[in-house]
């Protein structure tokens, strides 16, 4: 059955409603409503494989800090973040931390780490 | 402090961090910051997620990250800060009282002054909703500071009322958190924050986004029960037979920013009514000689990267303003909003130098053009309100398009435009 996607572009403010039509196999034969190049490249990516970055924070062990800032290093699949956040849970965080400190590695198995995004001395 | 400061920064956010910092590379001497809390920096640090920095860096970076390289920038360039420190008032030639639990009482004299207090959000005093005054009803920045900062999460089922970006942003972060969102409610035809906001924090976790829609009563005692939605016209009044109740136990204000402007109005300096900022001219200089203005204090801005150039370009003004201790008001020619443009900033240039033009639009549209001095100058494929335009004319295009005194600026529809 052949079946179509409508993406929002963000590449400029238009915000074009882009209409990617795909038949059986899930080959792409028409894309309508971009209104430039980029924005069909950006539209395609989108229905291939979305990702995003997930910003976050951690648990740390004190008080009076009680949170530390993490993202993923690079974007990830968008259908990663749940389980993302499910793997910060539990983890506390001790100082000293530098900025781009590994907190997990491979988180969830996105091919990300998350880092802290701030220095704490503590 | 009876010592010479050449140029005093009031606020320590990203437009007084930049401001200084290029205060100091532009040559000034003593550079000092100041600041009503106990370490540098504004906001940023509870503004976690990403998308700062792309234009500035050409980096995609959090909040906390940004503030972090111009804090140390800052501390490189030797910038000095008075901490807890409180500005009582901006007077006369530029004289500065202040109170501060370490320094003590103070006045002094700096060289120039930039205005850097950032903005506030609109409380909802301002915007008038009626019903009781339960607890659960906060603005969405201050949500923020609780979710990521203290951490606690202030309620467990939302509606957020504004679709400015941080309410956008806090819908998709309270969602992660596992709160819920029942909707965000937005009294205009048309999102009022960035369109990639609109994207990756509603759509992407279906939160619905009711446009011409407003919160009509606020319910409950105590704590917020819920609150009454209705459609509203094209006069923004509500339309009656739509209300319907949401519940929800807590509320969020994301309805817009203001410039932070007491201590201006104090010194006297002359503010535009309609971007609630002083009236500037192309180094952002207000009326009043010697004190300069940058950043969201001047325009809210979409995007931080924007903020810290035009702290910047403040900055560097008033180092130049502290050496020769004049300059001249760039009052020659006035830039005047015209078809479907909401502001322009500055307000005023010499016509002499090149400018770069923020401006804001009415009306969202498609197929817009920009016209200066009523010649084209560029099509947009699209404007929208949330969306600054900022465009840089070299001074040897200017003069074409100034007359009489003034340079018109217009944002209407193309002569071969269409409807939007
Ligand atoms: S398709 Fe092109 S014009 Fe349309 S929103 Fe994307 S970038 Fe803008």
């Amino acid at each position: 059955m052949a079946a179509s996607e409508t993406v929002i572009c963000i590449g400029c403010p238009l915000g074009c409603r882009v209409v990617v039509s795909l038949d059986k196999k899930g080959n792409v034969t028409r894309i309508k409503g971009a209104q430039c190049k980029q924005g069909e490249r950006y539209v395609l990516k989108e229905l291939r494989e979305p990702v995003r970055t997930l910003t976050t924070t951690v648990r740390t062990m004190d008080d009076a800090y009680p949170l530390l800032p993490v993202r993923t290093t690079r974007p990830v699949l968008k259908t990663l973040m749940a389980d993302i956040m499910r793997e910060t849970v539990g983890v506390r965080v001790k100082p000293p931390v530098r900025c781009g400190k590994v907190i997990i590695a491979d988180v969830a198995g996105s091919g990300a780490d998350l880092a802290a995004t701030t220095d704490w001395k503590g | 402090m009876a010592e010479r400061i050449d140029v005093a920064v009031i606020g320590a956010g990203p437009a007084g961090l930049a401001a200084a910092i290029a205060a100091r590379e532009q040559g000034a001497e003593r550079v000092v910051i100041i600041k009503r809390s106990e370490r540098l920096g504004g906001l940023l640090p509870q503004c976690i997620h990403n998308g700062f920095g792309l234009l500035y860096f050409g980096e995609d970076m959090t909040g906390p990250e940004y503030e972090r390289v111009f804090m140390r920038r800052a501390e490189k360039a030797g910038v000095e800060a008075r901490l807890e420190t409180m500005v009582l008032d901006l007077g006369e030639g530029r004289e500065i009282t202040a109170a501060s639990s370490r320094h003590g009482y103070m006045r002094f004299r700096p060289g120039a002054v930039v205005l850097a207090m950032g903005c506030r959000e609109r409380a909802r005093g301002t915007l008038g909703i009626p019903g009781g005054r339960p607890s659960g009803v906060l603005t969405a920045g201050t949500c923020q500071r609780y979710v990521n900062i203290e951490g606690y999460i202030p309620g467990e089922r939302f509606v957020i009322l504004g679709s400015g970006d941080i309410g956008m942003i806090m819908a998709r972060r309270l969602t992660l958190e596992g709160a819920r969102v029942e909707a965000v409610v937005e009294i205009m035809p048309w999102p009022g924050g960035l369109i990639r906001n609109e994207v990756q924090c509603l759509h992407d976790f279906g939160i619905p986004l009711l446009l011409e829609h407003t919160v009509t009563f606020v319910h409950g005692e105590g704590r917020i029960a819920g609150v009454t939605v209705a459609r509203v016209d094209a006069e923004r009044r509500p339309v009656p037979g739509t209300e319907r109740f949401v519940p929800c136990d807590c509320l969020l204000l994301s309805a817009g920013l203001i410039p932070e402007n007491e201590l201006s109005l104090k010194a006297g300096v002359e503010l535009d009514p309609v971007t609630g900022g002083p009236v500037v001219d192309e180094n952002r200089q207000t009326r009043v000689p010697g004190i300069f203005a940058g950043g969201n204090v001047v325009q809210v801005h979409d995007l931080v990267d924007w903020v810290s150039w035009e702290a910047e370009a403040a900055g560097r003004a008033a180092a130049r303003f502290a050496d020769k201790g004049k300059m001249p008001f760039a009052g020659k020619v006035r830039v005047s909003p015209g078809e479907n443009v909401k502001y322009v900033v500055p307000q005023y240039i010499s016509g002499k130098e090149d400018v770069t033009l923020h401006l804001r639009v009415t009306r969202p549209g498609r197929k817009a053009a920009l016209r200066l001095g009523g010649k084209a100058w560029k099509r947009f494929r699209s404007v929208r309100p949330g969306e600054m335009i900022i465009e840089k004319v070299p001074v040897a295009r200017l003069s074409q398009f100034i007359s009489g005194g003034e340079l018109r600026v217009d944002c209407g529809r193309g002569e071969t435009g269409e409807e939007a």
